[in-house]
This record gives structure tokens, C-alpha cells and sequence, in this order.
């Protein structure tokens, strides 16, 4: 994680908490629970896909006390690991990210698990453990470590450090909260599963308080192509961000702080930018009435001439990876993924990717529409289904009898939105909201693979009408066979009726293209009866 | 002895069987050497049915039919022209006489197997009679044999009684000492051996009661007459033994039908063959028979049909039909006005299409009277008649039918008097050489 030189503000913590509990997930016992699992699992990935490194993820929850209900949650990654000296910020502050730069990634800026850091204290008063070394690193370091809720600081209880005796990076992360783990169960083996789907590369391995063992065994080593850190684009800027870019940089001109800040102004756009808003490019990036900020920031939002936002902050999954996903899961009959190229609405990069998983052990879709699997950065969506904005295009745009398909079937659609903003209606983070952009973004995806189906089941429908055709012959063969030997006084050898058989069996085959060995099993099902 | 040790009897089946096998063997060599596995036999459609009018009979075209086994829509009658020869053929080497049906029976059993998505699926080898009898026609034609020569047996239907003596298997039987019955036409007369024949013609009537009355009354005695009866249709049988008589005695043959378009088809069936069954009339068919009555002639005159040639257009168009009906010569009724009133019955819708379809929709135009039957017909246009029912004779008939809708069943005839009918009308037709063909 690349935490280091990164500025923080600081807020209440206690404050952040209260306000935010509902928002973060804490509201109660089972959300709380399947939170502190998202987190620690989220983190676990960002802190290794993200960075090109396979996942090794472990999960073990124990119940930690015999009265109450107290689980203790360890999540153990190979990702990057972290450095010691950043080890008791990132996880006891509360920390407000500062940086402009952004990447797509899982969680919010390591934030939540923060909030699990405080959930357990509340709850159990128990301190979080960390330990963690880096690739190059000799020495393995372990934190326990608790927030001082009113001074917002990490109060370290214990540490130490030790030489690595094997080459081991990673984070390994212990944390007790009481929670409802049966209530909660679930929610977060179907998080689990829903996460797996699209993490072929990935070894995940859960182990229940009951010594169940989920395991998801890695089938690729393909991995996606890790997002880089880009500049905003200018279009994706807000008021308050503007305002704070000024504020810290005030020992830069207001153009070098244009030039720097976005992805898509250089000096000239930077400088035509200050004369549109009709500001003096001398003045000192404080200095600016409130007035010029409000129409520096019109003037940038409004200009039209930059080039689209970089896509390299993102990072889609890509066509092999969902496939192989799915094909871990649902071993389909048919499956097809598409990822489309980037696309950005107001400012931001965004790619969509669909695929569907046909038959196989793919779920029954319920009366009116497919299995639905909706992702969003790589997360998997499970609440709130109706109002996002994928299932409307599922049940809304696209007509399912032109594809060949009615409901109930063996379907399943997965989409999966990355990007730098995702868009999401509402507080819970569980349901995309509904930008023409995205929402035809994700129509034509659905409708490629859709198409790719249809050829499918045209095709699967052809060679079934070409069997049926076989079948109306076939199953006559034994009764001409033995037809033909009563003429010729040969019925009672068994050598000859195999041999006449077998070239029955043979000229059909060679009529109708349908191979031998399906012929005959066609033959070898006839029963003659009286 | 038995009949199946006669002479005649094993060498049918000996070379039936030869005929059976060499050709299923000549079938599956040839699907070696790479051909299809398909049978190649004369169409047995209406369409592939022609009149030759050298030969005077119905004959199968030269239209060919091609079953192949690999052909979805031919397989399973392929699979079910297999599964009757090998019937037939089991049937041949076992010395056994099996009828239609028996064969029927025999070959109905089902064939079930799995299909692709599973599921068990159950059919019968065949469902009904029309099916089996239908490959069985299909081996005639494709083996070129006669179901007869096949020892398949149908049901007895015709009767003959006559100076004649034959011998059936191994016994000699003379028909003229059949008391009040009478010898019952056996379903392979190509078995019976004619011995002694004192004939000076053939009679054949279309109904039994006729027969029978005849046969009482003495008639074949007197006149020296081979009495035959179809009782109704004629069967394969009745044909051929009527054929033999008239081919290997050259003894003329006459029908005596109704006077109705039933009657004058099944007299058709005698001379030219019959339309379902055209592939077997050079062997069944008699070309020389000719038609005695009872024509509408008979009933009316000809005087009538003057009056019809009268009326507008009719004399035209009969002649574009069928050149010089109008210069037909003339001849008196048989029956009196009074008792063609008593005799005579209204022709039924079914009579008039049967009609239609023996001369054609132009002649029932110009000649029907009755608006009815003229508005009923008219989805019958088109159809253009027999050519073996389209000479001036029969058009003359058919045209005082539409013209009267009258038609008179022979039984009217002996109600004048059996008498009349054994004494006067038959021997004065043949004499008179009143007859149509």
C-alpha cells in the first residue's frame, strides 16, 4: 500500500463513528459482523490482486468467549504488507485520505477497517492485532494496538519483531467484535462465494466457528492488470476539492497547480482555463475571492476540449478472468464474457464488463429474469437488487425472446463495474444508480454475450434436430438388421448380425454426420417388443 | 394328402423364396459396394397410373418410387418393407397360408429406445392393417409377384358354377354338381388346374342374389354358361379366374351389373383394372369383357337422349367429349313405360360424383337437368373422366343418368320376371350383340 508520504486530516473519531455507524455497515450485530469480514477480506485483496500478487487469503473465525457472543476474526493475505511505522496509523486513527491522485480499489481508502477497530473496542474492548512484512524486508513486525477514542491515536499495547526464517510478506490481521455469527453466516458465504466468482486467481480458505471449511481453490494465474495511479480528470472535480487544492499548494502559481492537480491540462489549457474564468494568473492561489473559485470551477467543469479520462486507473477483470471464475462455480455448458472499453461520465473512467453462464450447474433463474450477479470495483453487490441499475437493464432493455431465452432457465448474468467513482444510490453502497452512460454501457454488453447465446442455442437447437433426425433411422437398424437375415437364413448368427449392424450403423452415420459411436448408442437403446 | 405337399404348391413357394432372397441379397451388395440402401420400385400413385389404350387395361407409369433406409422420411416404411418380406418369407419356408391380417398381426410388436434427452420412447412397427397391406402391395410391385403367388390367402368372396372341372390341390372337383351352392373362388386361382371345359361363355353377375337365382333356375345348364358372381367389388381372385377362363378358353365374358355408375365401375374393375390395385391388371384383368346390362338404354330407348342432343350446346359439347355420339344408332326399351315407373329409383348425390368422376364434369354439365345436383357438382370441375368411360356408348349411358338422375338395380330386372331376365333379356342382348365395352 502506498500510504507512505500521504497527508491525513484528522477528525473525531467518536464523532465519525457515532455519525456513520448506520453508513458503515455497524448498525447491528449480523451487519457488523458481515462488515468486519468485507473489510478485512477486502483489504486482504487490494493489499494483493491490486498489486500483481496471487491471493493466499485465510479466514478464521473462532468464537473467543464461552458466555458471550465474542468471535475472534483473523484474515491472513501474502499481499505487499505494510511498513512499521505506518502500521498504528492505519489502523488506530481515524484518518480522512487527503490524496488527489486515485486508483480504483476495493475498499474506502483503508477506512473501514478502521471502523472495525472501533466496533471491537466497543464491543469487546479487545485490541486489534497486526502483523506484517513487506517482500524485501528481514524482519516480520507484530502490533497489538488500540485507539484512544478521544485523542484520536493508536495506543501501541504491545509490539515486536522478529527475523523472517522463510520468505513471507503479508498482513495478518486479529480482530474480536461481538457479533451474531448465525444470524450472519449467510450473508457472508454467499459474500464469500459471490467474491470467488470473480477471483479465479485467488486461493480463499474460510474456517467457520463450527471447523467448517470453505474452500475456493485457485484455477488461473492470470491476474488483472493492476490499476495505476492517475490524476483526476477535471470534469470529476468538486468545489471542495478545488478549494482544497488551492489551500495547500499555495507556494505554487495557480497554473502550475492546474498542470499538476488533473490529468488533461497542460500549460496552454491551464492558462486558456484562468482567461475564460477571467482570473489574473498572478494572483496567489489563497488569494482568490470566493467569487473566482465558484467560476474557476464552472469554467473547468464547463470546458470541452480535454481528452476523455484515463483508463489506466482502472482495472477490469478482463474476458479471462470472469470466464474462469465462472467456469469455477458453475461449470457451464455456455459462457461468454465481454469487456468493453473504457467510457467516463462526468469526468470519470468507467469500464463495464457482463458475461453469462448458461446450464451447467449455473443457478435456476427465478419466473421473470436471469441470476443476477451484480459487482461493482469487484465487489460483489447482494442487497438492494431491484433499484440498481443493472438489473432494470436486465428486466427492462433487453428482450429475452429474441435471445432464445424464457424464464425460468439455467442463466445467470454477471456484470461488473469498475471504476473510479462508481456511482451508488444511496448510503448502503449496494445498489448503482441509474447514468445514461453506464446504463447503456451495460445494454450493449449484456446484448454481445446475449447474441453469443443465441448462436448457442441455435446451434445446440440444430444439432439436437440433427440427432432427432438420426433417431427417426437409428432405432430401426436392430429390425432391418434382423430382417434382412431372416431373408438371407443367417438370423441365428451372432457374428453376422454384428456385422450387418455395424454397417447399418456406419452408412447412417456417414449420411447424417452424426458420429458412430452416437448411432450406436441410439442402436444399442432399441428393445423389440412383442 | 395335405395341400401343402402338392406339386404346384412347393415349387410356388420354392421360387417365391429364390425371388425373396436373391433380391434382398443383390440389396445389401449393393450398399456394400457404397450405394445407397434403397429399394427401387414402380410408383403406386393415381398420378402414375395410366390407361394403355393399345392394351385396354390400367397400367403402372413409368414413375419410380426410391426408399431409401437413410431418408427420414422413408425410414420407417423401409424398415417395415423389411420387416414384411421377412414375415412373408418365414411364412413361405414354413409352409403356412397366412391372410392380410395374419400378416398384420405378426408384424405388429413395438420398438422402443432412448432418445436424446432420455426419455424412453415407444412406437409400434405398425398401428394398423392399412399400413401392412400397404408394404405388402409395395413387395408386389417392388418383386414383381403376386400376393397369390406369395401363398398370402384372403377371404373367399367370388362363386362359380358351370360345365367345368378342375383340380384344387390334389382333388378334381366338377362344378357343375355343386347342388344349390357353388364353388367358392379360392384366393390363388393360379392354383387351380382347369381339366374339362363345356362352355359357350362367361356370365359374370355383380350380385349374389342374381347369381343365385340364375343358378336355381338352370340358366348356365341351358345356355352352357361358366355363372360367376363377385358379390359385389370383385376380388384379386374372381379377376383371375375370370381372366383364365377368357385367356386360356377364349371364351367371351359378360358382365351383368346396376344400371348405375357403381355397376359400370365394377364392370371397369373386370375389364381394365382397378386404380389401387393397377400393377396387378395384366395379370388380373380381362380386356375383352364386355358390358351387358343393364344399361340405361335398356330402361329408357334412345329416343331420350335424342331429345337431350336437342337442347342447346349439348350435342357440341358431347361431341368435343367424344367424337360421333351424335350418329349413334337407335334401339327400343326393354321395360314398358308403366314398369319403368315401378323400377327405376332416383340417383343419389353419390351416383352422380361417382358419375362424374367416370365421364367428367362436361358431360354431367351439359347433360344434368337438376339444378340441385348441378350446383353440388360443381367443386367436381375439372375432373376429366376414365378414357377407357369416354366413347360415344358409354357418354350416351352416363349422359341419360344425369339427364333421368335414374338408376335401376338389376333386382328390378327379375321382378319382372326371372323368366324375362334368364329367357328373354340375356339371351336376346347376346344374341343382338347389344352389349357395350
Amino acid at each position: 500500500m502506498s500510504t507512505i508520504g500521504e497527508k491525513y486530516t484528522s477528525i473525531s473519531p467518536a464523532e465519525f463513528f457515532y455519525k456513520y455507524r448506520e453508513v458503515a455497515g455497524f448498525a447491528n450485530p449480523v451487519k457488523a459482523f458481515y462488515q468486519t469480514i468485507k473489510e478485512l477480506i477486502d483489504n486482504a485483496l487490494d493489499a494483493t490482486d491490486m498489486h500483481g500478487v496471487l491471493p493466499d487469503v485465510k479466514i478464521s473465525i473462532e468464537r473467543a468467549d464461552e458466555v458471550q457472543e465474542f468471535y475472534k476474526i483473523t484474515v491472513e493475505d501474502n499481499g505487499i504488507g505494510l511498513p512499521p511505522d505506518v502500521v498504528p496509523y492505519a489502523f488506530g486513527r481515524v484518518l480522512f485520505s487527503s490524496k488527489y491522485s486515485m486508483k480504483q480499489s476495493r475498499g474506502m481508502y483503508g477506512l473501514g477497517v478502521k471502523m472495525v477497530v472501533l466496533y471491537a473496542q466497543m464491543t469487546t474492548g479487545r485490541p486489534i492485532e497486526v502483523t506484517t512484512s513487506r517482500e524485501n524486508y528481514r524482519m516480520i513486525y507484530y502490533f497489538k494496538l488500540r485507539i484512544d477514542i478521544n485523542k484520536n491515536e493508536p495506543v501501541i499495547i504491545e509490539r515486536g519483531a522478529w527475523r523472517k526464517t522463510r520468505d513471507w510478506h503479508g498482513t495478518i490481521v486479529s480482530v474480536t467484535i461481538e457479533g451474531d455469527w448465525n444470524r450472519a453466516k449467510q450473508r457472508i458465504l454467499e459474500y464469500l462465494h459471490r467474491t470467488s466468482i470473480i477471483t479465479p486467481y485467488a486461493n480463499i480458505t474460510l474456517i467457520t466457528p463450527e471447523n467448517e471449511i470453505v474452500h475456493y481453490p485457485r484455477v488461473t494465474t492470470v491476474l488483472p492488470r493492476p490499476p495505476r495511479e492517475t490524476k483526476p480528470h477535471p470534469h470529476g472535480i468538486d468545489l471542495e476539492m478545488l478549494k482544497m487544492l488551492l489551500n495547500n499548494n499555495g507556494d505554487k502559481t495557480l497554473e502550475e497547480i492546474l498542470v499538476s492537480s488533473f490529468q488533461s491540462i497542460g500549460s496552454s489549457t491551464a492558462k486558456v482555463l484562468l482567461s475564460t474564468a477571467g482570473i489574473d494568473p498572478s494572483k496567489k492561489p489563497r488569494e482568490l475571492a470566493e467569487e473566482e473559485i465558484q467560476k474557476l470551477f464552472n469554467t473547468i467543469k464547463n470546458y470541452d476540449k480535454y481528452r476523455p479520462p484515463l483508463s489506466s486507473a482502472l482495472s477490469p477483470l478482463g474476458r479471462e478472468v470472469i470466464e474462469a471464475g465462472l467456469k469455477r462455480i458453475f461449470e457451464p455448458e455456455f459462457l461468454y464474457a465481454v469487456s468493453r472499453s473504457p467510457r467516463s461520465y462526468e469526468g470519470h473512467p468507467f469500464i463495464v464488463e457482463a458475461a453469462l453462464s448458461y446450464g451447467g450447474k449455473t443457478p435456476m433463474s427465478p419466473q421473470d429474469q436471469p441470476v443476477v450477479l451484480r459487482y461493482a470495483n469487484r465487489v460483489p453487490l447482494i442487497y438492494d437488487e431491484s433499484t440498481d441499475v443493472i438489473t432494470q437493464v436486465v428486466k427492462e432493455d433487453i428482450n429475452w425472446d429474441h435471445y432464445m431465452t424464457s424464464f425460468p432457465a439455467q442463466l445467470a448474468i454477471l456484470v461488473h463495474i469498475c471504476s473510479t467513482k462508481i456511482p451508488f444510490r444511496g448510503v448502503g453502497k449496494e445498489s448503482i444508480a441509474d447514468i445514461p452512460e453506464i446504463r447503456r454501457e451495460i445494454r450493449l454488453a449484456i446484448m454481445e454475450a446475449a447474441r453469443e447465446l443465441k448462436h448457442y442455442l441455435a446451434r445446440k437447437a440444430r444439432e439436437k434436430e440433427a440427432l432427432r433426425r438420426v433417431e427417426t433411422i437409428a432405432k430401426y437398424i436392430p429390425e432391418v438388421a434382423r430382417s434382412l437375415l431372416i431373408i438371407l437364413e443367417d438370423e441365428s448368427n451372432e457374428y453376422a448380425k454384428k456385422t450387418l449392424t455395424h454397417k447399418l450403423v456406419t452408412l447412417v452415420s456417414k449420411r447424417s454426420g452424426v458420429p458412430v459411436n452416437v448411432v450406436d448408442s441410439i442402436v444399442k437403446s432399441v428393445e423389440i417388443g412383442a | 394328402m395335405s395341400l401343402a405337399s402338392s406339386e404346384v404348391d412347393i415349387k410356388t413357394r420354392s421360387r417365391a423364396l429364390e425371388l425373396i432372397r436373391s433380391h434382398f441379397k443383390k440389396l445389401v451388395e449393393e450398399s456394400e459396394k457404397g450405394h445407397k440402401l434403397q429399394l427401387v420400385f414402380p410408383k403406386r400413385t393415381l398420378s402414375n397410373t395410366i390407361y394403355d389404350q393399345k392394351a385396354k387395361m390400367l397400367l403402372l407409369g413409368p414413375d419410380v418410387q426410391y426408399r431409401s433406409f437413410t431418408d427420414i422420411n422413408e425410414a420407417k416404411k423401409f424398415m417395415q418393407t423389411l420387416l414384411m418380406a421377412s414375415i412373408i418369407y418365414n411364412t413361405l419356408r414354413n409352409n403356412e397360408y397366412p391372410t392380410i391380417r395374419d400378416l398384420f398381426y405378426r408384424g405388429k410388436h413395438s420398438i422402443s429406445y432412448t432418445s436424446v434427452d432420455g426419455k424412453t420412447i415407444s412406437e409400434n412397427s405398425w398401428d394398423e392393417q392399412r399400413e401392412s397391406d400397404s408394404v405388402i402391395r409395395d413387395l408386389e410391385v417392388l418383386l414383381n409377384i403376386l400376393r397369390e403367388d406369395l401363398l398370402i390367402l384372403s377371404k373367399e368372396k367370388g362363386k362359380v358354377v358351370g360345365n367345368l372341372v378342375i383340380r384344387s390341390g390334389n382333388d378334381v372337383i366338377d362344378l357343375s354338381k355343386m347342388g344349390h351352392g357353388a364353388y367358392a373362388i379360392e384366393p390363388t386361382p393360379d392354383l387351380i388346374e382347369f381339366i374339362d371345359v363345356d362352355a359357350e361363355y362367361v356370365l359374370v353377375v355383380e350380385k349374389d342374389a342374381v347369381f343365385q337365382q340364375l343358378h336355381r333356375y338352370g340358366f348356365w345348364r341351358k345356355n352352357k354358361v361358366v355363372l360367376v358372381t363377385s358379390a359385389g367389388q370383385p376380388d384379386r381372385a374372381t379377376r383371375r379366374f375370370v381372366r383364365r377362363l377368357s385367356e386360356e378358353y377364349k371364351l367371351p365374358v359378360y358382365v351383368l351389373c346396376d344400371s348405375d355408375p357403381y355397376g359400370f365401375y365394377i364392370y371397369s374393375v373386370f375389364k381394365v383394372g382397378s386404380i389401387t390395385l393397377s400393377y396387378e391388371s395384366e395379370r388380373l384383368s380381362t380386356p375383352t369383357a364386355k358390358f351387358i346390362g343393364v344399361t340405361l338404354t335398356d330402361i329408357f330407348g334412345t329416343e331420350i337422349f335424342k331429345d337431350v342432343l336437342k337442347k342447346h350446346g349439348v350435342k357440341e359439347a358431347l361431341e368435343e367429349v367424344t367424337k360421333g355420339i351424335s350418329k349413334l344408332g337407335s334401339k327400343q326399351p326393354y321395360l314398358t313405360p308403366e314398369e319403368r315407373k315401378n323400377f327405376v329409383i332416383k340417383a343419389k348425390l353419390r351416383d352422380v360424383e361417382r358419375a362424374v368422376e367416370l365421364v367428367g364434369y362436361r358431360v354431367a354439365e351439359a347433360c344434368l337437368e337438376s339444378p340441385e345436383y348441378k350446383s353440388k357438382i360443381k367443386r367436381k370441375e375439372g375432373a376429366s373422366g376414365y378414357p377407357w368411360f369416354l366413347t360415344p356408348e358409354w357418354v350416351r349411358e352416363l349422359c341419360i343418368f344425369f339427364y333421368t338422375t335414374s338408376k335401376l338395380e338389376i333386382e328390378a330386372i327379375t321382378g319382372k320376371g326371372l323368366k324375362f331376365l334368364a329367357d328373354e333379356y340375356i339371351p336376346r342382348k347376346i344374341k343382338s350383340g347389344d352389349w357395350i365395352e
